[in-house]
């Protein structure tokens, strides 16, 4: 069915930057190779800032529901969050991202790996974007046992963030962090040691 | 003329089983980091919209996390992924965990949207805004039929941002929001700030837009802030309220039987207390035209 396909090239088309140039550079070839010769015929008159329009429109969604996956990351790095998740939209999504927790832990991969110690300001932040991240791979994707070592005191680092002020210091103190259950359907006990 | 005679019996039976849908009141998209205020100020909050394709698959904590929020608020869930518009067809599977979730819900009414997030192998964030074409309608009158045999609770569906215009339009967007509720027999999810974000598209007159679409369709509003990007806005549900937008709501609430208001609000989340004065404004709009107490 005509539309099937279209609906394939436009999906592409809106997460793929790459791929979207190169369809505009020369729709009917690109169309050709990719087997939508049908369907891509009337796309080639699909407006390319529309696209772009709605392609930033997906990166905004993204970084929305990131942010609300990682409020206290989002919080602290503020506006470096929104910059590196503009670079870390820009690659190709890791497998499973439409699950937004996968999304989220795939941000702080890349935080950590690609970009580095710059972004975490203050140096604490890093264990507060790892802490997150393990914590949504324990509660939301039912991992059984998710041990993380954090170079910082993320206990009182929590507390003091929900009472919405974190007093002067370096925190320097490793911390373990470990999530562990039982049972497939248990809770998960927590420990920071 | 049996065709048309039909056609209106069917749509006063809708209107009929719409307005017997319970006014629900002022409610909040729900995000986890709100949850131990929301329980703090149940008060404040009439019912939350949860977005529900989360929820599927959920582990034993999200369980028991929505259990405790079941316990507190009506809860109405919100999907994003089953993809009604995707011409492909439905995922049965996935199908199968959202009509197991709504009936574990029992809520009032589920929602969807009038668009697509699946197409091949990519999934998108957000819904994309399907061609206004007749080929389209019969995609989500196929859907939704196979959606509604699995799933009894009503269905209300949500209209999307579409500054992303396809070529070979048929008709226009208030036709195509029209023909899709009416071969669906659905209820419509009003978003107030997806028609203010998509103005510039039809020729810039939100509130003469509003006025030619089903309004006695009209179950739920969405209305959430956004930002103004490259002279754009931007419905980035980061930000207050914009004017305009409470300017829309109002005008919807005052024509079409609305049961219920919800307002959404991602990222850079305020404190619960920053956003309740927007739940107290859209009540009291409510109360004014005389939804609810
Ligand atoms: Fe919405």
């Amino acid at each position: 069915m005509e539309l099937a396909q279209q609906q394939k090239l436009v999906a592409r088309l809106c997460t793929n930057r790459e791929f979207r140039e190169e369809f505009f550079a020369n729709p009917a070839q690109v169309a050709a190779r990719e087997g939508l010769t049908v369907g891509a015929e009337g796309l080639a008159e699909l407006h390319h800032e529309h696209l772009r329009q709605f392609a930033r429109l997906l990166r905004t969604r993204r970084l929305g529901s990131v942010g609300v996956a990682l409020p206290l990351t989002r919080r602290v790095l503020g506006n470096r969050f929104v910059e590196c998740f503009k670079l870390y939209a820009l690659r190709p999504p890791p497998p499973g991202v439409e699950r937004v927790v996968v999304d989220a832990i795939g941000f702080v991969d890349f935080l950590c790996g690609q970009v580095g110690a710059e972004v975490f300001d203050p140096a604490w932040s890093v264990s507060l974007a790892r802490y997150e991240a393990a914590r949504l791979e324990a509660v939301w994707l039912g991992r059984r046992l998710v041990v993380r070592w954090l170079p910082h005191r993320i206990g009182p680092l929590l507390v003091q963030l929900a009472k919405g002020k974190v007093e002067a210091g370096s925190f320097n103190r490793p911390t373990l962090a470990i999530w562990w259950r039982g049972t497939e359907r248990g809770r998960p006990h927590h420990w920071l040691v | 003329m049996d065709g048309v005679e039909n056609r209106v019996g069917r749509k006063t039976e809708i209107t009929k089983l719409l307005a017997n849908l319970p006014r629900l009141g002022v409610g909040l998209a729900y995000r986890e980091p709100f949850r131990d205020e929301l329980l703090q100020k149940q008060s404040e909050v009439d019912f939350l919209e949860i977005a529900a394709d989360d929820y599927l698959d959920a582990t034993p904590v999200l369980e028991e996390e929505l259990e405790l929020l079941a316990e507190h608020f009506t809860i109405v869930p919100h999907f994003m992924k089953l993809s009604l518009g995707s011409a492909e067809g439905l995922d049965e599977a996935y199908l199968e965990k959202v009509a197991a979730l709504v009936k574990w819900l029992n809520p009032p009414w589920w929602s969807e949207h009038i668009g697509f997030t699946r197409a091949g192998k990519v999934t998108l964030a957000h819904p994309a805004p399907l061609p206004f074409t007749k080929d389209a309608v019969a995609v989500m009158k196929r859907n939704i039929i196979t959606a509604r045999r699995a799933i009894p609770t009503p269905l209300i569906l949500e209209n999307v941002c579409s500054q992303l215009v396809w070529p070979g339009t048929e008709m226009d967007e208030a036709d195509f929001l029209n023909e899709v509720l009416g071969v669906g027999g659905c209820g419509l999810l009003l978003d107030v700030t997806n028609l203010f974000a998509n103005a510039p598209s039809f020729g810039g007159d939100p509130a003469a837009f509003l006025e030619r679409l089903p309004l006695d369709r009209v179950v739920q509003i969405h209305f959430s802030g956004g930002h103004e990007s490259k002279g754009r806005f931007v419905d980035s549900r980061g930000q207050a309220v914009p004017e305009g937008v409470w300017q829309l709501l109002e005008q919807a609430v005052a024509q079409a039987p609305v049961r219920s208001i919800c307002l959404e609000r991602d990222d850079n989340l305020p404190p619960l207390g920053e956003v309740l004065w927007e739940l107290e404004r859209a009540r009291a709009i409510g109360r004014q035209h005389r939804r609810w107490n």
